[in-house]
């Protein structure tokens, strides 16, 4: 090309050169452009165009500004930028179902989303400003949003006390320390009892080595893969305490042989009167006195049977006590006396109270045991195992701690174990790397992996030692949001700040009266200032509710005040003495300070009240609804034909008033009731009284009246 | 002619460009009963699981614990209340009933009983030991288990859609 040549500007060089600022101007172009598209900003201007369409447009859009919004807690650790997007977050005109997202309002819960940001209960990443970014999981983020269905375990992770607004959290939190968690993994909150699985210093003397090997191999209770659980074969609704291990066969013979030689201390065989047992042998009635026996006493409020009833068997009774069944079948009968004798005796930490059992009982329910109570086909497929070898004891022993069982069970001379299996107690807070997923093919994240690793251990990794459960989907999810809940002490000190402690209740009564507690064990079922089981009636209170002869005649004979309730308070054959002891520390010390006792005067009530009272009950109020009185009303509420003998009038008055003071979360409504309406009330309940038989047809006339009046 | 299609087609590929550096927004419809709260089976047709929000969940939790005695024919604690009542209460999922009666009538009857509505006083009243919020989220419920789902009445429908 000749130097004129190129001086001159072509048509080619033209275009060339058109073509390539036009590319510049476009390349230039495109960063204002992508600006203008961000994810945020299209949700900013149709969260404008969406409030055009709402009646409330001004409101909407007052504080309205077009840039990033955030919430910034520093003390918290939180950047949520969450409600860039999420803009109408606290308009409360946007609650309803049909407003789409990210525009919805949130629902009401207590705390105010500008002084707690959204990522310390949702998750995710706050300062993202991409949906991907903020809700998923990505590398630099690993923090995925977490499903509402979980939503709880963010409740519980400054919660440490139950919510009742929490029932599935409160749920997973049970079945953790219900299913013994705690005896190998470190759990916040739940403490280890004294006694997680029962004692096996003595065990040789208890059952035999072909029904330890049994137990080993298919522990009682059996869930299958759809999480129906099953007890003996029979129907129950609750999970598990032994799990299922999975044990070779020379493993089962090791473990059975070595169990089948504790026998540290022999127990001494308790010799019943010999009349008593000549007089019963031959009696062809023992069987069935014994079970009447064993009915009368309620042993199935702690025990469940299984019971047929038109051609269906169904176990019915309690959890509190191992399911008995087949129990004739696998304990010593020798043993089962002494124990039922004195339970303590055999496990120092047992809940079974000590009764007062006469010989007579003793022999008739122990032959019931023994002869009704069994299965011939209990052992069937269990080899021939015979004396335990040495070799045996010693690989038992060794599996004895390398499996586990020395995590819950005791045995004397062995050193218990703790943390045999890993700290759970930052579980919930772990990063997606922090996880390990084997060879399986579940999503990457924190609740696949939880839900995997309880429904099948071995998935994730082959070597689990964790034994199999098997969960229906409530128990698996409840059972996931406790652990998600476990996110480890919380970071920061104004987190540290929020945590809402658990309160650790306790109740040591002494004297006289914590002997005859400990005795019948009252708080296996019952609480006391917050302490105890929750089977039965709350006693904090009980000296204020319950009359003192009440009490009494109560303890000496159960009988039934809710005729809903399956499970009964057992018969336990106190003596006046006990009885009398309780009584007197009830009356005395379990009091509630709003039941007064020299509020109401009983003795200044007319037969004028207790008329207007009777008419508000079954007229006005219709309190017959829920309570029963002398054989007619509901039975949602307990029986009050007996109310004049049972409860004090303070009571009965103070409750009237306001039941929730007295009770927190008694469902018993609140009235509106007037002073007099009170008083009328409390005068009419306390002539309520069994002696005295109720005017059977004038009150159903009445009733009939009041339903025919009010009926609608 | 030749620059002309020169430029048309390099804006064509400058937008293209522009466009796909914009990242797809999030499409994925997810299975409504994942992001819900609780679920609720149907009373008549155990298959048929109903998704429920924040509120209906909160309702559900108080139902079970204050209503399920008288307004439904199994409870927690086995037999029900129910028939041993006259008038009988209505189910909490008798749809012909409930969906005929506004909110805030349902609000009401919660709150101050049935003597109040002119209904049975057999009904108590829950207002003063629910709260207001107790109350509306109990209504929520019956409104979810009512299926097919209440209706409100006379309400313009919403004229925005997220597509």
């Amino acid at each position: 090309m000749s130097a004129e040549e190129m001086g001159k500007l072509t048509n080619r060089t033209r275009l060339v050169l058109a073509v390539s600022s036009v590319m510049f101007l476009a390349v230039l172009a495109i960063s204002p452009f992508k600006d203008f598209r961000r994810e945020w900003k299209q949700y900013k201007h149709s969260y404008l165009r969406f409030a055009q369409t709402r009646p409330d447009t001004k409101k909407l859009v007052a504080d309205y500004r077009p840039d990033i919004d955030q919430i910034w807690l520093p003390g918290m650790n939180v950047v949520d930028r969450c409600t860039t997007c999420h803009y109408g977050i606290t308009q409360a005109s946007l609650a309803d179902q049909s407003v789409p997202q990210p525009f919805r309002a949130h629902p009401p819960i207590p705390h105010n989303v500008r002084d707690w940001g959204c990522t310390i209960c949702h998750r995710g990443q706050g300062p993202a400003t991409e949906v991907a970014e903020a809700h998923k999981s990505t590398l630099a983020w690993e923090q995925p949003i977490l499903p509402t269905r979980f939503i709880q375990a963010s409740c519980g992770t400054c919660h440490y006390a139950d919510l009742p607004q929490t029932p599935q959290l409160t749920r997973g939190r049970a079945l953790l320390a219900g299913l013994n968690c705690q005896g190998c993994h470190r759990l916040p909150g739940v403490e280890r009892p004294a006694m997680l699985a029962p004692d096996l210093t003595n065990v040789g003397t208890k059952v035999s080595r072909e029904w330890i090997y049994k137990w080993l191999k298919e522990p009682r209770t059996i869930v299958d893969k759809d999480g129906n659980v099953t007890v003996n074969g029979y129907e129950a609704e609750d999970e598990p305490r032994m799990p299922k291990f999975r044990l070779t066969e020379t493993e089962l013979r090791g473990l059975s042989a070595y169990l089948s030689v504790q026998k540290a201390k022999a127990f001494v065989s308790y010799k019943l009167d010999a009349r008593v047992v000549a007089a019963w042998t031959k009696n062809p009635e023992l069987a069935s006195q014994g079970e009447l026996r064993f009915r009368q006493m309620f042993c199935s409020t702690c025990h469940s049977l299984a019971v047929t009833r038109a051609g269906e068997t169904k176990l019915i009774g309690g959890d509190i006590g191992p399911e008995l069944t087949k129990v004739g079948s696998k304990v010593n009968p020798d043993w089962l006396i002494t124990w039922l004798r004195d339970p303590q005796g055999y496990l120092p930490h047992t809940r079974m109270p000590r009764y007062g059992w006469s010989d007579e009982d003793l022999f008739k329910v122990t032959r019931y045991i023994a002869t009704k109570l069994t299965d011939p086909d209990l052992l069937t497929g269990v080899p021939q195992l015979g004396q335990p070898r040495e070799d045996e004891i010693q690989l038992g022993r060794r599996l004895f701690l390398e499996k586990g069982c020395a995590s819950c069970h005791v045995i004397e001379g062995l050193n218990p174990q703790k943390d045999f299996g890993p700290d759970l107690s930052a579980i919930g807070g772990k990063n997606t790397s922090e996880l390990e997923f084997g060879a399986s093919k579940i999503p990457h994240n924190l609740v696949s992996y939880i839900q995997a690793k309880l429904q099948d251990p071995a998935s994730v990794n082959p070597a689990a030692r964790m034994p199999q459960y098997n969960w229906n989907q409530p128990d698996l999810d409840a059972i996931t949001t406790a652990l998600l809940s476990m996110k480890g002490a919380p970071p920061t000190s104004a987190l540290q700040n929020l945590v809402v402690p658990r309160k650790e209740v306790d109740f040591h009564p002494t004297g006289a009266f914590e002997e005859v507690y400990e005795r019948y064990k009252c708080y296996s079922c019952h609480k006391f200032n917050g302490y105890g089981g929750d089977l039965a009636p709350d006693l904090t209170y009980e000296g204020s509710r319950a009359q003192r002869q009440w009490i009494v005649d109560f303890l000496k004979n159960p009988q039934t005040l809710r005729p809903t309730v399956v499970l009964r308070m057992p018969q336990f054959n106190m003596s006046g003495r006990d009885a009398a002891t309780l009584a007197d520390y009830m009356t005395m010390v379990l009091q509630h300070p709003a039941a007064n006792p020299t509020a109401v005067d009983a003795k200044q009530f007319t037969l004028a009240m207790v008329a207007l009272g009777k008419q508000l009950y079954e007229v006005k109020y219709q309190c017959q609804s829920c309570h029963t009185i002398g054989g007619t009303g509901g039975y949602v509420g307990p029986n009050l034909s007996n109310a004049g003998d049972w409860l004090t009038p303070a009571w009965i008055e103070a409750w009237l008033r306001n039941p929730q003071a007295l009770v927190p979360d008694t469902i018993e409504p609140r009235r509106n009731f007037t002073a007099d309406e009170v008083r009328a009330l409390t005068a009419y309940l306390t002539t309520l009284r069994q002696s005295i038989k109720p005017q059977k047809t004038a009150s159903t006339t009445a009733k009939h009246a009041a339903t025919q009046g009010a009926g609608r | 002619m030749k620059f002309h299609v020169w430029f048309g087609a390099l804006l064509l590929m400058t937008l293209a460009g522009a466009a796909a550096c914009r990242k797809n927004a999030e499409s994925a419809k997810a299975d409504p009963l994942l992001s819900a709260y609780d679920t609720e089976a149907d009373w008549n047709d155990a298959q048929h699981v109903v998704p429920l929000s924040f509120q209906q969940a909160q309702g559900k939790r108080i139902f079970y614990q204050q209503c399920v005695w008288c307004h439904a024919d199994s409870t927690p604690a086995g037999p029900s209340n129910r028939s041993n009542l006259t008038p009988v209460p209505p189910l909490l999922n008798d749809r012909a009933t409930l969906n005929a009666e506004s909110d805030e009538y349902m609000q009401n009857i919660v709150a101050l009983g049935g003597t109040a509505m002119g209904k049975s006083a057999m009904m108590p009243p829950y207002g003063r030991m629910l709260s207001a919020e107790e109350i509306r989220s109990v209504v929520a419920f019956t409104r979810a288990i009512a299926q097919p789902p209440y209706q409100p009445p006379a309400r313009a429908e919403s004229q925005y859609s997220a597509k």
